[in-house]
This record gives structure tokens, C-alpha cells and sequence, in this order.
């Protein structure tokens, strides 16, 4: 016989069994689903956590290099080697403009002073300020519901203009366009000349939740001792770390750093807050994974015990297929067929059952499906199917006909 | 029937029922194994993981505190504070628990062993030695006489800070083992001079290495008298009080005792509340419990799916041992088993393979977590209310998932099954 046709063969054979031994095979199977859920629910939880993290951060880009005085997720245990950093200031930003010339699109940035914005008699309380200049508009992917960002003009100008975020205008103007309106920040006027579009959350903070001046302006009114940062977006990603050596040797320069001595300013990429956020969600992750496979471990056991009795309550059966021509092949399939049988039908409701529960985890956290977690859960299901099964089946297959027929 | 004869007939017929399910377990050495392989792994899951957190939790709240199995601690600011701003408010409004305060204690509290303080002045010094000097990373403490043994602190070599310290605020001072061992690494320090903010401290003593995972500073500080510290430092700090009492039973007697003079010195009228906190490490980690409950429970439910599992497949095992053993159990009944009977075998059955599965999981568990702390070097532990719980829920999980089968079995009509091939 073919072993296409073998297959066919076994494959209703075990439907058979299945069917005979109602009560048993729901068992066997439920023991599987409840192992298929909790694992694929464990595993969509963590897809949707890590997801929803990458999401969140991809708003600071990955073509994009943001020169700060200290580096983020900095934890040296040397700390008092960076205590007497100096901060870098606008003045160091524009000789790094100049030094790096028309190559790159440079902004510095001010960012994460608390105001208050008034506008009549509203007034909200809480906002995050930043400055910038006219090209972190670009290097921001900004986009505009109404008017536009500040030009280089009103930079240079310090011209009191400001563009709002969402929540800001929301909140603000309700029956009203903000555009050419005054408001009043810390108690200064300021004309609104643009609006974002919504942008969600970073990390936690709300985006939307901002004020945007030119940083000229912001200095002058708000933070005379600024701390600039400096974002650099790089067109050509293939070259991240030339042009990350280029961007520090111009940095040393415009610090005035003698050779030898080490930087006294960092460096930042989207990349290690991305490094440590998997160090430390592939520990939870494997962690989590472990226990949850546990249940779909017992569940294997129970196909494999069961399995076991199944072979031996048809021994008879075994040895009279055997006496009549069956091949050692063809018996192995015959179980095996079964285990996988019961193990796919019990990861397909698994599957269902942790579909349809998923929304009610993803109300307490993140929790999304994807094809790659369903494709994970048949595959895990059918695997188990196959080393729970193979024992018993070999142990079926390897029988001597003689003694099995002879079997009461 | 009597009521004694009743009884033995009970224990007979009970203790039957049980050889007969050994019987059968052992019968049936693959199946039962398998079986108990099953519980083994679900009671391991739940065993592994409250082990661990029980090791950690022990293990962090003994060492964010370092206090003493005696010793409480009296403090203006709780340890563990994630509420409100409101009612950060209410902290920050009350008065600093002062040095005159600190004296009066300790003339008044009579049944506490001693009462201390140890005031961290800086954390970021750096020392001098005629050898060495260190990182800007040192910190200074200020302490009493009973500091050290309410903080389990242990001296190596030479003698505490002592009363006439405090009196004459001398410039002497005690070095952690790190700090020792970096300022003089080839001699005695015990005699020698440190420069500390251009003041000069003669060592008198030095510290055993106490070092830990969390508190990787506890080696590199420098003990100076209290009072010569507030004389550089400023005499108006908020202390946190160190109290300690001669045995733990008498803990609550000298933390009542020194909470009523307090409450005297700082002037709280009977129907307020105190305006302190008290502190022990009992109470800390049940803080830190309750904190981690929500985690707890979460994990306990996921750990516990495992056992689920194993228990459905006990339920399918027994069921194919009591069609297996229709025949048998047809003759028992024909030769006058009674129905409870029946169900008490195949009950036990079940109760005992889990059993078995369960006393292998809790070793198992508590041996696995506790290789996994050895990694972390944090101290073992035997969660014993685990252990116990452990077991009693795999005998339910056996009781639940056998009873049906046994029902099954007790219901079986002896005709029938006796006619049963």
C-alpha cells in the first residue's frame, strides 16, 4: 500500500477510536485546549506588550540620533564621572550646525518644562513646553490639522508664536479656530499659528499634551540656562556608524574636548531603549512561557496515558492486523494518526477559545493575535501530539503478532 | 450495633479500600506513573513559583530595612510610601523626630534594650587615607552606642562607638570592610587616620563584610559618633529612632511603652493619631505583601491551570480503570460490597496518585526554586503553609476529579457488569 493511501487509511481508523471512547477523547482533548490557551494567551499578552512598546517609541524614529548631555538608561555605576557634565548650549548647537553643514537635518531642542496655557477663561494646567527650530518639523513627521509650523524667520525673530498639540487645543477651544488667537503661556501672549494632529502616548506621556515655541523665544521668556539636546535625523541608515563618528567628532570639536579625555555628552539611538526593553521582557517572557507550557506539558501526558491504554485494549485488534499483512509502519501511523488527531482538534478550539478571550485579557493588558501566535500554537499542539503519541504507538507497532492475538 | 463495633467496622472497611487501591496503583506501574507525573508537574508549577517569591519577598524586606529580629524602627516618613499627594501632605507636615526627643526616649523607655540612631549625613564623600583615597561615592553615617547591634551590624576588629564618644564628640570612626580594605590594603587600619571633608578620624574599629544584592553600599560607609557629625552636618535633622527590645516577646510591650512617650513628648492629644510610624520587619513585609498581592493572585491562577490539567487527566484515567474493572466490581457488589464502598476505592485510588504526584512536586519545587535563589545568592526557604497547601489542594483536585468516576463505578448495576466482557 502507498503511504499517501496509509495515511488516509489511519487517519480514519483514529476518527473511528475517537468516536468509540466519546467521554475519553473530550477528556484527553480538554486537557490540550486548556494548554493551548493559556500558552497562546501568554504568548499574545507578551506580542502585545512588547507591540505596544515598540509602537510607543518608534515616534522618536530610527533614523534619528539625539545628542543629549547624558545618555539615556545610563545606569554606570561610576555616576560621579558624569556629575560635573556642562550643559550643552544653543550657542554649541549652532557651531555643530555649521561644522556639520547642509548634510544632515539638525534641530536643537529644549523640551519638558511644565506650563500653564490660558485662552480666555479656560485654562490648562500641566503642559510640556519644547523648543525647536523650523526643521524638527520634518524630522518630527509632523502633521497639521490647521496652519503650519514656525518658519527660520520667526526663529531668529523670536517671535512669540507657538503651535499646539490635539489635547491642548481640545481643551482650550471648543466652539473656535485656535489659528491667529492669543494665549497666554506662564502669563506671556503668544499667537497660534498651528495645530497637530493626535500622536498617542510615549512611553506613558501623552503627546498631544504639548506646546511647541521657537527656540529662541523659549530661552528668552522661559529658561535662560538651558539644557539643549540636538537631534540629527540621518538620511542613509547604512552608514549609522560612520556618520554617528562623524557626528561625535564635530561634537568634540564645538565642546572644545582635548584628545584623550573621554566624551562629555552622549550619543542616543531608539536602539537602546529597544536593547533593554528585550533584556528585560525576554526574562518575564521565558519566564511566563515556562509555567504556561507546564499545563500543556500535562495535558501531552495525559494523550500519552491514555494513548498507552488505548494500545492495550486493542492489542487483539493489533495482532489480527499484523497477521494479516499489516506493516510495522502501518500500525505506528495508525496511533500516532490518533495522538496528532486529538492534539490538533484540541489546539484548534484552543485557538478559538483564546481568540475570543483575548479581548477581555487585552482590557487589562495589551494583547493582540497574529498569525504568527496561531501558526505557534497548532505547531506546539501538534508536536506535543507527535512525542506523546510515538511511545505508545511504537510500543503498538513492535508487537508480536503471535502473542498479541493470543492476548485476552 | 454498637457505637465502638461501628466505628472499627469503619476503620476495616477504610483501610481495606485503601490496601486495594495500592493494589491497583501499583498494578498499574505505567499508567499510575504517567498519572502522577501529571500532578507532579501542576503541584511543582504553583510549589516553584511561591517559593521563589516567598525567598525574595523575605529576602528583600529583611535587607530594604536591615533591621534586627528585635528591633523596630521609628520614623517620620513610611518605608514603603506609593499614595497620594495628599496624603504625602500629611508626612511632610509632621515634625522632625528630633535629637531632644532621641535623649528623652532613652531616659524614659525603660524596657527597651536601647534605643539608637543611625543618620546617613552624606552619601557621596570621598576618604582619605595616608595610602589611598576613594571614589566620591562613600557614605557617612552618624551613629549611637546600640546602632550596631539593632542594625546586626558585626564589628571584626576593635571596639564601637561608646557613650563618652557621644559626650565628647571625638573625632573617631568605625570603616565598613570595602573601605577598609581600599584605604589600607596592606595593614591594620585599627590606629591609623582618615581625612573625610578635610576632617581627620582616627579608625577604632572595623566591620565584617555584609555586602548583599540590593544594598551594594552596605561595605562602603564610614561610622562616625552622632554628635561629632551633627557638628559638621547641622544639629536639626529628621532621625529614624531604632528601637530595641531584650527578646521578641517583649517587642510589643516596649514598642507600646515608647509609643506612649511619643506621644507624650510630641504633644499628641489622645484622640489623634500618631504622628509617627512604627516599623518592624514583620510589618514591612507584610507591607510588601500586600503590595505584590495583585501579582500574587495572577500567578497562583496561572500556576494552578497546570494542576487543572493534571486533574482532568486523573478524571480520564480512573474512568478507563472503572470500565477496565466492571467485571471486578460487579462481584464485589454481588458478594454484598455496598455502593460507598465502591466509591471510597476508587476515590482513594485517585487521592493517592495524586498523593504521591504531590509530595514529588513539592520537593521538586521548593528544590528548583531554591537552586534558582542559590544562582541570585539570596537565602533559601521552605514556604511551610505552601507545602501544606500544596498537598491538601492536589488531595481536593483528586477528590473532585475522582469522584465522578467513583460515582460512576458505585452506580454500576451488578447484573450488568458482572455480564460485561
Amino acid at each position: 500500500m502507498k503511504l499517501h493511501q496509509e495515511i488516509s487509511q489511519s487517519f480514519f481508523i483514529s476518527l473511528d477510536a475517537i468516536y468509540a471512547n466519546k467521554m475519553r477523547a473530550v477528556l484527553t482533548t480538554l486537557g490540550i485546549i486548556i494548554g493551548v490557551v493559556t500558552v497562546s494567551l501568554m504568548n499574545m499578552a507578551i506580542d502585545g506588550v512588547s507591540n505596544s512598546f515598540i509602537r510607543s517609541i518608534s515616534v522618536l524614529g530610527s533614523d534619528t540620533l539625539y545628542i543629549e548631555k547624558n545618555g539615556w538608561l545610563d545606569f554606570q555605576l561610576e555616576w560621579w564621572k558624569r556629575r560635573g557634565r556642562r550643559d550643552i548650549t544653543l550657542r554649541q548647537s549652532r557651531k555643530f550646525m555649521e561644522l556639520m553643514g547642509n548634510q544632515f537635518l539638525i534641530s536643537p531642542y529644549v523640551s519638558h518644562q511644565i506650563c500653564t496655557v490660558e485662552y480666555n477663561s479656560e485654562k490648562i494646567s500641566g503642559v510640556f513646553m519644547e523648543g525647536a527650530i523650523a526643521e524638527s518639523a520634518v524630522i518630527n513627521n509632523f502633521e497639521f490639522s490647521q496652519g503650519r509650523f514656525y518658519d527660520n524667520n520667526e526663529v531668529e525673530g523670536e517671535r512669540p508664536v507657538c503651535i499646539l498639540g490635539n489635547d491642548t487645543v481640545e481643551a482650550l477651544f471648543k466652539h473656535e479656530s485656535p489659528i491667529g488667537k492669543r494665549v497666554k503661556i506662564n502669563g506671556i501672549n503668544y499667537e497660534v499659528i498651528g495645530t497637530l494632529k493626535e500622536r498617542g502616548t510615549f512611553m506613558g506621556f501623552s503627546m498631544d499634551n504639548v506646546i511647541y515655541l521657537p527656540i529662541t523665544r523659549m530661552l528668552n521668556d522661559f529658561a535662560r540656562h538651558p539644557n539643549v539636546g540636538i537631534s540629527v535625523q540621518i538620511k542613509d541608515l547604512t552608514q549609522v556608524d560612520e556618520l554617528t563618528e562623524e557626528i561625535r567628532g564635530a561634537m568634540r570639536r564645538v565642546r572644545q574636548i582635548p584628545p584623550g579625555e573621554p566624551d562629555d555628552f552622549a550619543i542616543n539611538k531608539q536602539e537602546v531603549l529597544l536593547n533593554t526593553f528585550n533584556r528585560v521582557s525576554g526574562v518575564i517572557a521565558s519566564v511566563g512561557l515556562f509555567i504556561t507550557a507546564l499545563s500543556l506539558f500535562v495535558g501531552g501526558i495525559g494523550v500519552m496515558n491514555i494513548m498507552f491504554v488505548s494500545v492495550s485494549e486493542r492489542t487483539k485488534e493489533i495482532g489480527l492486523r499484523k497477521a494479516i499483512g499489516a506493516r510495522r509502519r502501518t500500525i505506528l501511523l495508525q496511533f500516532l494518526s490518533e495522538s496528532i488527531l486529538i492534539c490538533l482538534i484540541g489546539g484548534c478550539i484552543g485557538i478559538l477559545i483564546a481568540c475570543s478571550l483575548s479581548p477581555i485579557v487585552n482590557h487589562y493588558i495589551p494583547a493582540s493575535i497574529s498569525i504568527k501566535t496561531i501558526l505557534f500554537a497548532l505547531v506546539i499542539a501538534a508536536f506535543v501530539g507527535v512525542i506523546s503519541g510515538y511511545i505508545p504507538a511504537w510500543k503498538a507497532a513492535s508487537m508480536n503478532p503471535v502473542d498479541a492475538l493470543r492476548k485476552e | 450495633m454498637t457505637f465502638r463495633k461501628r466505628i472499627s467496622l469503619l476503620i476495616a472497611e477504610f483501610h481495606e479500600c485503601t490496601l486495594m487501591a495500592v493494589d491497583a496503583v501499583v498494578n498499574h506501574k505505567l499508567r499510575s506513573s504517567l498519572t502522577l507525573i501529571g500532578i507532579m508537574v501542576g503541584v511543582f508549577s504553583i510549589i516553584l513559583v511561591e517559593t521563589a517569591m516567598y525567598a525574595l519577598e523575605d529576602f528583600v524586606g529583611k535587607n530594604l530595612v536591615g533591621l534586627g529580629a528585635n528591633t523596630a524602627q521609628i520614623k517620620k516618613w513610611p518605608t514603603f510610601n506609593f499614595a497620594s499627594p495628599s496624603s504625602w501632605e500629611k508626612y511632610a507636615r509632621r515634625t522632625d523626630l528630633d535629637y531632644k526627643q532621641f535623649q528623652k526616649l532613652q531616659q524614659r523607655a525603660t524596657l527597651a534594650k536601647g534605643i539608637s540612631i543611625d543618620k546617613c549625613f552624606t552619601s557621596a564623600t570621598e576618604v582619605f587615607s595616608r595610602y589611598d583615597f576613594t571614589n566620591p561615592d562613600v557614605s557617612l553615617y552618624g551613629i549611637t552606642p546600640q546602632t550596631f547591634s539593632a542594625r546586626n551590624i558585626i564589628l571584626e576588629q576593635g571596639r564601637e562607638i561608646t557613650e563618652t564618644d557621644i559626650r565628647n564628640r571625638t573625632h573617631v570612626c568605625i570603616l565598613g570592610k570595602d573601605l577598609a580594605s581600599k584605604l589600607f590594603p596592606f595593614s591594620n587600619a585599627l590606629g591609623e587616620k582618615v581625612r573625610c571633608r578635610s576632617i581627620s578620624y582616627t579608625v577604632v574599629g572595623t566591620l565584617e563584610k555584609k555586602g548583599s544584592l540590593f544594598d551594594t553600599g552596605a561595605d562602603n560607609r564610614i561610622y562616625i559618633p552622632l554628635t561629632t557629625g551633627m557638628g559638621y552636618f547641622g544639629q536639626r535633622h529628621n532621625f529614624d529612632f531604632l528601637v530595641e527590645s531584650f527578646s521578641q516577646d517583649q517587642m510589643d510591650e516596649t514598642i507600646y511603652q515608647v509609643r506612649g512617650i511619643l506621644r507624650t513628648l510630641r504633644g499628641i492629644s489622645p484622640v489623634e493619631e500618631d504622628d509617627f510610624e512604627i516599623e518592624t520587619n514583620q510589618s514591612l513585609i507584610e507591607q510588601l505583601q500586600n503590595l505584590t498581592l495583585t501579582i500574587r493572585i495572577g500567578i497562583i491562577i496561572i500556576s494552578s491551570i497546570a494542576l487543572i490539567t493534571a486533574g482532568i487527566g486523573i478524571m480520564n484515567i480512573m474512568l478507563v480503570s472503572v470500565t477496565e474493572r466492571t467485571r471486578e466490581i460487579g462481584v464485589r457488589r454481588a458478594i454484598g460490597a455496598r455502593k460507598r464502598q465502591i466509591m471510597i476505592q476508587f476515590i482513594m485510588e485517585a487521592v493517592l496518585l495524586c498523593q504521591f504526584g504531590g509530595i514529588a512536586g513539592v520537593i521538586l519545587g521548593i528544590a528548583g526554586a531554591n537552586l534558582a535563589m542559590l544562582f541570585l545568592s539570596i537565602p533559601a526557604a521552605i514556604p511551610l503553609n505552601w507545602v501544606l497547601i500544596g498537598l491538601i489542594s492536589c488531595s481536593l483536585i483528586g477528590i473532585i476529579f475522582g469522584s465522578y468516576p467513583a460515582l460512576k463505578a458505585a452506580n454500576l448495576d451488578p447484573i450488568q457488569s458482572l455480564r460485561h466482557e
